[in-house]
């Protein structure tokens, strides 16, 4: 059998664009607008940046609004949008140890440099729905009020000096420096395996939480050899500076603005080095915004793909293949587009094969 | 004045300082666009930490733009979607590759600016600081019972 194309459904399309247009408004107030998204929305906006791979806080703010809050489509619409720009620049290295830290926290260490900085976040919070969120008007203004009176411009600022960097001195770490100059770029270049580190990175970097999560969570249950401790993990604005293209002087860059990201470095299970001495092995994780257990789960995947064994996350293709939101829900997707010829030729398939066995039984009696 | 120490205050700093800054070189000379404003992308090379390596972690939206006064260029490049400032900065980048006699009345708004800058980022950090663990060692325990 051929395939035979067929059309239609173009009105029934256009109908279908316009109902959830009506369904995205209809029981609305007043459209929300995207800068309330964007300020009100922090992690979820931050999230679908680092699963597009574009910081974009704006636009990623505007996709939610358009796809009514689904996470994969929000991304997804990132990176179509990302398609159609040029890339003028590469930026300098970005160090996030360098960055201007909100939050730094360690598992592993009680007193560490600079100290424990909880910053924003969920952890410590009861799980309690709070019922005053329904109407907080005029609250916001005294809140943040108040907030700001409390502030002792006196106080120090913290500095973050990297908590590894202990072990790094004491010669507890085994990881190397490796020699690969020019990174792989996955965007631009087709993936092979083994996949060189700095491909697996940017993988990893702008991974589907929930994939990565999920595969992380496997590995310390039991399917895998991966259950770290965090060695740091930290939260915070990285600045980003380009070449400058007029420059008299070599060195000279220009800064565009900084990045808020997230950090982690894992301490993993010892080895023993050549020289027979014991190290631990380190994990790295670093995503766009602040996005914790992503973050973790890289270090986690990172590490446990250094790694040799049979369990699905010391399988690089597995891994590597599977956490991408584009890919994987695109896919998946795409059961939901015609199959009428693949299925009428399934059940061609049947009918025959019934058919076939009615007359093996007929001639058999 | 480096030119990253520049860029900063122009990018991070009041857009009205930047304003006032590109309506002055455009008030004393002829200002050409080169390349229009236009969004475009710059892919963030990260250092991981633990090979000591760059990687790919992503592409940062940014709008840039091209100007130039007498022949020589001037470049803005800002994160996001900022046409009016990315050819403000490269207007005022142009001036100082001019070298035209306005920049040296220009620094100490600039060097004041950078001061603001620093002060505004500073108060986000000390309110991170607030929340700074202090552990209390807890008495010993041993429960016989």
């Amino acid at each position: 059998m051929g395939y035979v194309a067929v059309t239609g459904g173009r009105t029934a399309i256009e109908n279908a664009n316009k109902l959830v247009h009506s369904y995205r408004l209809k029981d609305a107030e007043r459209a929300i607008e995207v800068k309330e998204i964007e300020s009100q929305m922090r992690l979820l906006v931050d999230r679908v940046m680092g699963e597009g791979g574009l910081y974009a806080p704006e636009y990623a703010a505007l996709a939610l609004k358009q796809t009514e809050g689904d996470v994969h489509e929000a991304a997804f619409l990132l990176r179509a949008y990302r398609s159609t720009l040029p890339r003028n620049h590469y930026s300098m290295i970005t160090d996030p140890g360098e960055m201007r830290g909100i939050r730094r926290i360690s598992s592993s260490f009680k007193d560490i440099p600079g100290g424990q900085v909880l910053g924003p976040t969920y952890d410590y919070t009861h799980r309690l729905l709070n019922f005053d969120l329904r109407n907080e008007s005029g609250a916001v203004e005294q809140f943040l009020e108040d907030f700001a009176l409390e502030l002792d411009t006196e106080m120090d600022t913290p500095s973050f000096p990297k908590v590894m960097d202990l072990l790094r001195e004491q010669g507890l770490v085994a990881n190397r420096k490796i020699d690969e100059v020019e990174p792989f770029d996955i965007t631009r270049e087709k993936l092979a395996f083994p996949a060189p580190r700095s491909a697996r990175l940017q993988l990893l970097s702008r991974g589907e939480t929930g994939a990565m999560t999920a595969l992380a969570y496997s590995s310390m249950r039991g399917y895998g050899a991966v259950h770290p401790t965090i060695g740091e993990l930290r939260v915070g604005y990285s600045e980003v500076h380009i070449p400058y293209p007029f420059a008299d002087e070599e060195e000279d860059s220009i800064y565009i603005g900084e990045l808020k990201l997230t950090e982690v470095e894992t301490v993993n299970s010892f080895t023993q080095n050549n020289q027979g001495d014991v190290e631990f092995m380190l994990g790295y994780g670093l995503t766009f915004g602040q996005n914790e257990v992503k973050a973790i789960a890289m270090a986690i995947l990172e590490r446990s793909l250094e790694t040799q064994g049979q369990s699905p996350t010391q399988d690089e293709e597995f891994v590597l293949l599977h956490i991408d939101s584009v890919e994987a829900q695109g896919f998946v997707s795409h059961l939901k587009l015609p199959h009428y010829i693949t299925f009428q030729s399934m059940l061609d398939r049947i009918r025959q094969a019934q058919k076939e066995s009615k007359v093996e039984t007929g001639s058999k009696g | 004045m480096k030119k990253a120490r520049l860029t900063k205050i122009l990018v991070e700093g009041n857009p009205a300082l930047l304003t006032s800054l590109a309506i002055q070189v455009e008030a004393t000379v002829s200002v050409q666009v080169e390349k229009q404003p236009a969004p475009g992308l710059v892919m963030v090379k990260a250092k991981d930490s633990i090979s000591m390596n760059p990687f790919y972690m992503g592409e940062a939206l940014v709008t840039e733009c091209t100007v130039s006064i007498d022949g020589v260029f001037g470049m803005g490049v800002i994160m996001g979607e900022e046409a009016e400032r990315a050819y403000q900065i490269a207007v005022v980048d142009a001036a100082f590759n001019c070298k035209l006699p306005m920049i040296e009345d220009w620094i100490p708004d600039l060097l004041q600016e950078e001061i603001n800058i620093q002060n505004r980022q500073q108060e986000e950090l000390i309110s991170a600081n607030r929340t700074k663990v202090h552990f209390d060692t807890m008495e010993d325990y041993n429960d016989k019972s």
